[in-house]
């Protein structure tokens, strides 16, 4: 806090957080504007394919034996694991009680709830006839016939859409207090939003009272989905017996990399939010330095099961098992493992030093790296209708984070004026 | 009801409200509106523990009965062996009821907080009543009540 502030009195340092906070509503500039453009043409693109894909078949996405997954699943993947580290970041931490979770939780959980509607999308994609997605809900049907519930596609079912589900209710419930700080600020068709969506919240002793146990709840329910929802979506692949991925460890394995993947793209969002909107003040070097020092604990945990995963191809006496992790580190595609090794085992260890985890310029680009190294876990040649629909699902996240960051409160307004 | 008491400080509020209930006003006719939550508040004017946590607790335990119901007795009414598994296979039955353990104890909890808050108040979300930042106690009369 500087002089000037101290000087202030308290009414105005809270009047301060409100138009600090808010001042991202105000109307868009040009770079916003252009970036939200962009976003939707990858929509618009990734759409387009889509709909090719669906008129020609998957052949169009070089689905061909043995090959009946390919990107779809490593974008899947990808994209549920960026959603892990909202909830670590706004539930976990919110048990531990840690200060500098205000700074990124709204961010956080906004990322949660967009990466699961992107990742949802991909099972959809994949399966071709995207419009009998429906055949995986248990639902009473005609013949009698309900799901197989031994089968890792319906427990995907149950663990993302909970995953979903709890992360909305767990977004808003946030939101409801600011909603109503919000609705004093704005005029017209926005204020008639903010108080329909803020329920009506006065702040009365009572609402207060059940919020606290309510936001306390929600926290504690959403902490074990951080652990349950990717070792779900890791028996997808652990439950096959293809070689490689017919393994015990990718539970944990998946879960590591799935926060890392996370705080890597939390770092990347608020690096560039906190400059164009002016909030040093309230996401300060300190608390990155603490967002760093999960990404490189995540990292060490990462790497560590890299070489678990070798080791115990090596001492076992499985020959399929063997030639598949000789293959990745040295056949076609070494040059993609290596990358991804030196992403996301070797660049992160640059955090060891204070300097580097305090300079939000090299964190931003090592975040970047930690992105691209998590998107090459999984290796393959995609086809062209793969590309442009992956790339159709970072717009797709991208827009709505963009419509995100000048539609609702960037950061948790009572949160902060609870703790000047 | 009398005039609203609007403070600017968290100080100063709190100094009121016990001021308040030192002078025997009962603590049922007090209501305080703030902006974030205040801790204190709840030592000055104790109202007991929320019971939205049985809310919590009843919607989760229903989750985990019905993820268990639900999969062994669909699997039952059309035993069909799949994978050489068998017809009750309670492991991936066990994940599915995790899932509906977390998602109705969540979605109870949300329902617990919103029925004892009386939310969505269609009063509030008309009401141009606005306190800003201010801290604010309102004072009940006794006779209406």
């Amino acid at each position: 806090m500087n002089r000037d502030e101290s000087a202030m009195g308290i009414a105005d340092r809270y009047a301060k957080v409100d138009r600090d906070v808010l001042a991202a509503m105000k109307r868009p500039g040009r770079l916003y504007l252009a970036g939200l453009a962009f976003t939707a043409l990858l929509v618009v693109i990734g759409g387009a394919l889509w709909a090719y894909q669906i008129r020609s078949g998957l052949g169009v996405a070089g689905y061909t034996h043995p090959v009946n997954w390919a990107i779809y699943i490593t974008n899947f993947v990808f994209w549920v694991g960026i959603a892990h580290s909202g909830t670590l970041i706004s539930a976990v931490l919110y048990l531990f009680r840690a200060r500098y979770r205000t700074s990124f939780n709204r961010a956080a959980e906004a990322m949660t709830v967009f990466a699961l509607m992107v990742a949802g999308l991909f099972p959809l994609i994949h399966l071709g006839r995207s419009w009998v997605f429906y055949y995986l809900i248990p639902y009473p049907t005609q013949r009698q016939l309900w799901v197989n519930f031994r089968s890792p596609l319906v427990w995907d079912v149950f663990a993302v859409g909970t995953y979903f589900t709890v992360s909305l209710v767990f977004f808003y419930v946030g939101m409801i207090p600011d909603f109503a700080a919000a609705k004093q600020h704005v005029a017209g068709i926005r204020k008639r939003i903010f108080s329909v969506l803020s329920l009506g919240w006065k702040g009365t002793e009572k609402e207060w009272r059940h919020y606290g146990m309510l936001y306390l709840f929600l926290a504690a329910f959403a902490t074990p989905l951080v652990a349950s929802v990717h070792s779900v979506v890791s028996w997808d692949f652990a439950m096959s017996i293809v070689p490689g991925w017919h393994t015990t460890i990718f539970a944990p394995y998946f879960v590591a990399g799935a926060i890392l993947s996370g705080t890597a793209m939390v770092i990347t969002l608020v690096v560039p939010l906190r400059k164009a909107m002016n909030l040093h003040e309230y996401i300060t070097d300190d608390h990155f330095e603490s967002i760093a020092k999960i990404l490189l604990f995540t990292s060490l945990i990462v790497s560590y099961a890299y070489i678990v995963e070798f080791g115990l191809a090596s001492y076992g006496e499985n020959v399929f098992e063997k030639e598949a992790f000789r293959y990745r580190a040295l056949g076609e595609f070494r040059y993609l493992t290596w990358a991804m090794i030196f992403c996301n085992s070797l660049v992160p260890l640059t955090l060891f030093a204070r300097r580097l985890r305090r300079n939000t310029t090299f964190l931003l680009v090592v975040s970047l790296l930690v992105n691209v190294g998590m998107w090459l876990e999984r290796t393959y040649r995609p086809t062209y209708v793969e590309v442009g629909i992956s790339l159709g699902s970072f717009g797709l996240f991208f827009m709505l984070y963009l419509l995100f960051v000048k539609n609702l409160p960037v950061l948790s307004i009572s949160e902060i004026k609870e703790h000047l | 009801m009398a005039a609203p008491m609007v403070f600017e400080e968290k100080g100063k509020f709190l100094e009121r409200l016990r001021g308040l209930v030192r002078e025997g006003v009962p603590g049922e006719r007090i209501r305080v509106i703030t902006p974030f939550g205040v801790p204190e508040v709840e030592e000055i004017l104790p109202r007991g523990r929320s019971k939205v946590r049985f809310f919590a607790l009843v919607g989760a335990a229903s989750g985990t009965v019905t993820g268990f119901a639900f999969t062994i007795l669909t699997s039952l009414s059309w035993p069909l062996i799949v994978g050489g598994k068998p017809i009750v296979s309670l492991p991936p039955f066990l994940i599915i009821a995790f899932a509906l353990t977390i998602l109705f104890g969540a979605l109870s909890t949300f329902a617990g907080f919103l029925l004892l808050s009386r939310l969505p108040s269609l009063r509030g979300i008309r009401s141009g009543e606005e306190y800003g930042n201010a801290f604010v106690i309102l004072v009940e009369d006794g006779e209406r009540r």
